[in-house]
């Protein structure tokens, strides 16, 4: 395994940031509902 | 190998009950709620941040890095850590308007001076971002102690990752924010006078400070002495054009909120200090200490360097300082430097374990999870969430071959693209939430290829830092400011309410007079 583990690394970074942006956005379409309701 | 008498241990084991039991005394406070277990209520004095300030930016892997630019550069390497003085224009500017904000971390700030879907975008890429960045600091931080201990009794590396962090772990799940606070002011005394001594003892050694600078002109190094020994304009390993930008960096960076990793965590001590200028004082007097600190550690170095002048090995010269402690300290004091270093250690572990669990808990969970959640649930979802990146870390930790060039790129690329957009979210009142957000997204795929992927794949050459820096901000620009005027300006009742309670400085022109017609700034109208 050479220096693979950067690849690795970034990867996970931008997997926990884009779960948070898809969390987000999941929160917004379910309060946009709600308005409307 | 280091070998350790009774009184060794003694001082080991009687600090480790000290430290842990000082954390887990503050449990009853603790455990209030989220506003005790995050911030301490935000009753804080400004010494006692001030305090934690110093001990967290004090991390085992410091004294590595330290060394190896002081071993390398001479007095030269100092100013590889004078990033830091972008807190103090922060402490004035930048530091005020976060206490005023009264959001209790950046992710959560984003909502309140952006708006729309966009700023709730931002506040969950954020927060995501800093989760992990959390697991990734005490990875890299657990590790360099881990190798410490290697070096010391041959444990293998895991152990000293795994055992101090865990002990850290049991007071900061316990009291929180609290426990934190209280066992840094503590680790921040006992780290101070550790470093004071072994470094004055290793300038003794070494000759004195005489003594260290006649065998310095005697080995033909007297450049060493001279901390702007540059190698040229744009030439050579220390050139001006590297100061000049380091320069900016610090300086104008102290105008904008995330200047670099070091932001995230001085707000968690900013939003707890009692008052504005308890703020200002906590991370003003913090940073001068980081910065006397790296004062007394330089001469030592230099000392290390007349008395083992040929180490070409970065690893190995990187150990100076340890090697000063426990090569030079008489028996019985050895533990005592110990003691010192796991204070050193667990100082920074337990800060950035309990900013993880805050951004999990106030921001993942609370804001977009479950919003009814009571306040003993929150208490409890964030000691779940110190305990889930404490694991976290010890498999990022176990990944990490080089400690150097993970942090190098970690501080790249949280300061490079987006240095100018944290200024300008503070300053400009037409930079949108869209405009940030394209800045860091597009910052973390542009540093990627720049100082990493094109590199390797002989598409462009290795550039030097600096100029990473200019170009990566450029680069940035292109994508932003178009994203920042397609798109519409921030909602104006919005921005009328940040501006009256956080009072930004800068280009906030239509804002403020907005803000007046309304007569919400009274002493515009007086």
């Amino acid at each position: 395994m050479d220096k693979f583990y950067m690849v690795v690394g970034m990867s996970i970074a931008y997997l926990a940031s884009f779960l948070g942006l898809a969390l987000a956005w999941y929160s917004w379409r379910k309060h946009e509902k709600e308005k409307r309701q | 190998m280091t070998v350790f008498g009774f009184l060794d241990w003694l001082w080991v084991v009687l600090y480790l009950l000290i430290m842990v039991g000082a954390g887990v005394l503050f449990y009853r406070l603790g455990r209030r709620g989220q506003s005790d277990f995050f911030l301490a209520g935000r009753g804080l004095p400004w010494w006692l941040p001030a305090a934690s300030v110093y001990a967290t930016h004090t991390a085992t892997d410091t004294p590595m890095w330290f060394a190896g630019v002081v071993y390398r550069y001479g007095l030269a390497g100092i100013w590889y850590s004078f990033f830091a003085a972008w807190c103090a224009i922060s402490a004035f500017v930048s530091t005020r308007i976060f206490r005023r904000s009264l959001a209790y971390t950046q992710a959560e700030w984003n909502t309140i001076r952006f708006s729309g879907l966009g700023a709730e975008l931002l506040r969950g890429w954020m927060s995501g971002w800093q989760v992990f960045m959390s697991m990734f600091i005490l990875g890299w931080v657990g590790i360099a102690m881990g190798k410490v201990c290697q070096y010391l009794f041959d444990w293998p590396v895991w152990v000293g990752l795994v055992v101090f962090s865990s002990m850290c772990a049991a007071y900061v799940m316990a009291s929180g924010y609290w426990g934190v606070i209280m066992a840094d002011f503590l680790q921040g005394v006992i780290a101070f006078a550790v470093i004071l001594i072994v470094s004055v003892w290793g300038m003794l050694a070494a000759g004195g400070p005489s003594g260290i600078i006649d065998k310095l002109a005697a080995m033909g190094q007297s450049s060493r002495l001279n901390p702007f020994s540059f190698s040229g304009w744009f030439t050579g390993d220390f050139p001006i054009a590297w100061f000049l930008t380091m320069m900016v960096i610090a300086l104008l960076g102290g105008f904008g909120m995330g200047t670099s990793i070091d932001w995230y965590v001085e707000a968690q001590r900013i939003q707890s200090a009692r008052t504005v200028r308890d703020a200002s004082y906590s991370i003003w007097w913090g940073t001068a200490l980081v910065l006397m600190r790296n004062a007394v550690w330089a001469p030592a170095i230099l000392g290390f360097y007349v008395l083992y002048p040929n180490i070409q090995d970065t690893k190995e010269y990187e150990m100076a300082w340890f090697r000063i402690g426990f090569d030079y300290l008489p028996v019985g004091m050895v533990g005592f430097f110990f003691a010192g270093i796991i204070a050193i250690h667990i100082s920074t572990i337990s800060a950035v374990l309990n900013l993880g669990a805050m951004y999990f808990t106030r921001d993942l969970y609370l804001h977009y999870w479950k919003r009814t959640a009571t306040e003993t649930e929150l208490v409890w979802v964030g000691r779940l969430a110190t305990l889930v990146l404490l694991i976290g870390s010890f498999f990022y930790g176990l990944m990490m071959e080089e400690i150097t060039s993970w942090l190098i790129f970690a501080l790249w690329i949280m300061a490079a693209g987006v240095w100018l957009p944290n200024i300008l979210q503070v300053v400009w009142w037409r930079f949108n939430a869209w405009g940030y957000l394209s800045s860091w997204i597009a910052n973390l795929g542009l540093s990627w290829l720049l100082v990493w992927v094109l590199p390797s794949f002989g598409v462009i050459p290795e550039l030097p830092d600096y100029q990473q820096f200019w170009v990566l901000m450029i680069l940035g620009a292109l994508i932003y400011v178009p994203i920042t005027f397609l798109t519409r300006p921030d909602d104006l009742d919005h921005l009328v309410r940040y501006y009256v309670m956080s009072r930004p400085i800068g280009w906030w022109g239509p804002i403020r007079r907005e803000a007046q017609r309304r007569g919400l700034l009274a002493r515009a109208n007086a």
